[in-house]
C-alpha cells in the first residue's frame, strides 16, 4: 500500500541572482514498511526533498501526500500536529533537549501528544532498553556519546508511534561502529513493526540496509532501484 | 505546564554565568529603585505626619470663610449643636481637639514680641500631639487654668522663666481689644523653630474669654478611628453639617500646595527610576536575545518534532519572567530589612541640610518608608518590562521559519 506518494515536486529556491530548483519534478511512491535511501552527492536536493515529505518545507509546485493526507494544503499549526501523530524525525545533529534528560526528551514527545505521565514512563524505559541504553536514562546529552545521543534520538522518534521515520544523515556525525549499531535498531524496527523509514545518505552503510534506494542528480530523480538489503548479522 | 515550567526554568541555567549577572542587575536595580522610592516616600510620610499630628489633623471643621481668611472674624460656634452632630459619629470618630489660635502681642518686663495664641483643651491636644512630653520646666495646663504653657524660643527671647507672668495684648473677635496678665506655668520645647519661637498656649477656656468669643473656636480637629476613613467620614460629615456655614476639610485638602510639590518631585525622581528600568531592560533584553540566538536551531527542531508554536512561545516568555522575578524577589529579601532599619532608625541629618528642613519645620531626619506599595510597584515595574521584553522571543518564535534551522 503506498503511504507517501509525491506528484511532479518541485522546489525553487530564489537566490538574488538566479533562482534554483532545488527538487525538480519529482514523483515518487513509497509503500507502507518500505526501507528507502534517498542518495544522491552534496547538493543534488535530498534533505530538501525529504524536508517537505515531512512538512517541514512547503514545495513551489506540486503536491505530497502521506496516508491520504494531502499535506501541502495544510496550515501551520495543522501540520505540526500531523507531524506529531504520524512522522518521527532523526536529525543528522541528534538535536536533542540539552536541558532535558534522556527519559525526558523521549518523553517530550508525548507530552506533546497528551499522554499519561505513566505511560510515559512505561514507553520511554521500554524505548531506551530497545536502543540500548537503559542506564543512562536520568542522563543529560551532553555526558552521552554522539552515537548515544543518535539513539536517543531514534526512541524519540519512536515514542510517538510514528507510522514514518524521516532521517536526515542520520549517520553521518557517528564512528562506524556507532553507526552500525543504530543501523540494526533501525533494521530491527523496520522489520519487526513495519515501520517505513525513509532515510537521505551518503553512507554506504546506509545505502546496504535500503531496500530501495532513490537516487537524486540535480533535483531529479536520476534511478530509482529495488533490491535485496543486506541483513545484519544476527 | 509543569513540564514548560521545568523547560524554562532549566533554560536559564544553562548559562549559569550570564544568568547571575542578568538576575544581579535586576536586584541592584530593584534595590536602588526601593531604596529610592522608601527614602522619598518616608520622608514624604514623616512630614506629613508632622503636619498632621501637629498642625492639620485628619479632619478639620471650620468657618466656611477660615481657609480663605484665617481670621478671628471666621471663627465657628462650638456648641451643643455641633457636638450633637459629631455624637451621632461617635463610633466612627476617635476624638475631636479643639482650638482657638489667633495673633497677640506678648511682652515681659523688657521685651515686647509677636506670637501665636492658641487656646488649647489640654487633655485633648496631649492626646493629639503628645505636647506635655516637651515640657521641660514647670507644669502641664489644666482646663481651669488661667495661665499659660510658653515655647521655649518665645521664653528665652522674651527672657520669662516658669512663675514669671506674661502680659498679652491683642485683638479678639469683632476686632474687640483683649489683654490679659498670664503666669507662665509651664515651657515646652517644639521641634520647629518657627513654632518655638513664637506659641503661646492658654486653655481653650481662657483663650475664648481673651479673644472675646464664648463657645466660639476657629477650627476643631476630628481624628477618625481609622486614618483610612478619612475621606469617608469628612464627607459623611460635611453632609450632617450645613454647609453655608461648615467646612470640613481633610489633611489632603489642607496640603494641596505641599502634595503638589510632593507629586512633581517624586514624579522626577521616577523619572531617574525608569531611566535606571530601561537600561536594566536593554542588558535583559540582551540576555534574552543571546538565549533565544543560540537556541534557534533547537526552537526549530522542537517544532519540527510537534511542539507548538504557542507552547514554545509561553516556554520563552516564562524564562524572561523567571529570570527577573528571581531579581526582583532577592532584590525585596535584601532591601526590606535594610528599609525597615532605616524606618525604625531614621538617618539624621546634620549641617546646611538639617538647618533648611528645620527652617520648613520638619525634623531633620529621613527615614524610610515601609509601606506595601513601595516593594509592589517595584516589582510589579520589572515584571511588566521583563514580560514586554519576553513578548520579543514569543514574536521570533511565531515567525521562525523551521526549515531553515532544523537541519
Amino acid at each position: 500500500m503506498t503511504v507517501i506518494k509525491t506528484e511532479n515536486l518541485v522546489k525553487v529556491y530564489n537566490s538574488k541572482h538566479l533562482p534554483v530548483r532545488a527538487v525538480n519534478n519529482v514523483s515518487l511512491e513509497i509503500e507502507e514498511g518500505e526501507f528507502t535511501a534517498i542518495v544522491g552527492p552534496s547538493g543534488s536536493g535530498k534533505t530538501t526533498l525529504l524536508n517537505i515529505i515531512g512538512g517541514l518545507d512547503k514545495p513551489t509546485e506540486g503536491k505530497v501526500t502521506i496516508a491520504d493526507t494531502d499535506i501541502t494544503g495544510l496550515s501551520d499549526s495543522k501540520l505540526i500536529d500531523f507531524r506529531l501523530k504520524n512522522i518521527g524525525f532523526v536529525f543528522q545533529a541528534y538535536n536533542l533537549i540539552p536541558v532535558l534528560t534522556a527519559r525526558e526528551n523521549v518523553n517530550f514527545i508525548m507530552l506533546l501528544q497528551g499522554r499519561s505521565q505513566r505511560e510515559m514512563n512505561e514507553r520511554a524505559e521500554e524505548l531506551l532498553t530497545q536502543v540500548g541504553l537503559s542506564d543512562k536514562m536520568d542522563v543529560r546529552p551532553n555526558k552521552l556519546s554522539g552515537g548515544q545521543q543518535q539513539r536517543v534520538a531514534v526512541a524519540r522518534a519512536l515514542a510517538s508511534h510514528p507510522r514514518f521515520i524521516l532521517a536526515d544523515e542520520p549517520t553521518a556525525n557517528l564512528d562506524s561502529q556507532s553507526a552500525m549499531n543504530l543501523l540494526d535498531i533501525m533494521w530491527k524496527l523496520n522489520q519487526e513493526e513495519n515501520i517505513t523509514l525513509v532515510f537521505s545518505t551518503h553512507d554506504q552503510r546506509v545505502i546496504d540496509r535500503a531496500r530501495r534506494v532513490v537516487t537524486l542528480v540535480d533535483g531529479s530523480i536520476a534511478k530509482d532501484e529495488v533490491r535485496e538489503p543486506v541483513v545484519p548479522a544476527q | 505546564m509543569k513540564t514548560w515550567i521545568k523547560l524554562a526554568w532549566r533554560n536559564i541555567w544553562r548559562n549559569k554565568r550570564r544568568s547571575f549577572i542578568s538576575i544581579a542587575s535586576v536586584l541592584f536595580a530593584v534595590l536602588f529603585a526601593i531604596a529610592a522610592d522608601s527614602f522619598e516616600r518616608g520622608s514624604y510620610e514623616m512630614q506629613i505626619e508632622n503636619m498632621v499630628m501637629f498642625s492639620t489633623g485628619y479632619i478639620r471643621i471650620q468657618d466656611v470663610l477660615y481657609e480663605d481668611e484665617p481670621s478671628l472674624d471666621h471663627m465657628m460656634m462650638y456648641d451643643d449643636a455641633l457636638l450633637d452632630v459629631l455624637d451621632g459619629f461617635s463610633d466612627r470618630i476617635e476624638y475631636t481637639v479643639p482650638r482657638i489660635e489667633g495673633f497677640a502681642l506678648a511682652a515681659s518686663d523688657r521685651r515686647t514680641r509677636g506670637v501665636m495664641v492658641m487656646g488649647i483643651d489640654p487633655d485633648q491636644e496631649d492626646r493629639f500631639n503628645g505636647l506635655s512630653e516637651r515640657l521641660v520646666s514647670g507644669s502641664w495646663l489644666e482646663p481651669g487654668d488661667e495661665s499659660v504653657l510658653l515655647a521655649s524660643g518665645a521664653a528665652d527671647i522674651l527672657g520669662l522663666d516658669v512663675g514669671d507672668t506674661l502680659v498679652v495684648i491683642g485683638q479678639g473677635f469683632q476686632g474687640i481689644n483683649s489683654s490679659g496678665l498670664y503666669p507662665v506655668k509651664g515651657i515646652v520645647q517644639l521641634a520647629v523653630p518657627d513654632m518655638n519661637n513664637n506659641m503661646v498656649y492658654m486653655p481653650l477656656a481662657a483663650a475664648q474669654w481673651f479673644f472675646g468669643a464664648d463657645d466660639m473656636v476657629t477650627s476643631l480637629i476630628v481624628m477618625p478611628d481609622r486614618p483610612r476613613n478619612t475621606e469617608r467620614l469628612a464627607g459623611d460629615l460635611q453632609t450632617a453639617l450645613d454647609d453655608e456655614w461648615y467646612a470640613v476639610l481633610t489633611w489632603q485638602d489642607m496640603m494641596k500646595d505641599f502634595l503638589r510639590a510632593m507629586e512633581m518631585d517624586m514624579a522626577g525622581n521616577k523619572m531617574i527610576i525608569l531611566i535606571l528600568y530601561i537600561v536594566i531592560g536593554f542588558g535583559l533584553f540582551g540576555t534574552i536575545l543571546t538565549m533565544m540566538l543560540e537556541r534557534i536551531r533547537e526552537f526549530a527542531m522542537m517544532i519540527a518534532i510537534g511542539m507548538k508554536r504557542y507552547q514554545l512561545a509561553l516556554v520563552c516568555l516564562m524564562e524572561s519572567i523567571f529570570l527577573s522575578l528571581i531579581g526582583v524577589v532577592a532584590g525585596v529579601i535584601i532591601t526590606f530589612p535594610i528599609t525597615f532599619y532605616f524606618n525604625r532608625n531614621p538617618i539624621p541629618l546634620g549641617g546646611e541640610m538639617a538647618d533648611f528642613m528645620a527652617e520648613y519645620g520638619f525634623e531633620a531626619v529621613i527615614p524610610t518608608s515601609i509601606d506595601p506599595v513601595v516593594f509592589v510597584s517595584q516589582a510589579v515595574a520589572i515584571f511588566v518590562i521583563a514580560f514586554l521584553i519576553g513578548l520579543y522571543p514569543v514574536y521570533k518564535v511565531f515567525r521562525l521559519q523551521v526549515i531553515q534551522k532544523a537541519k
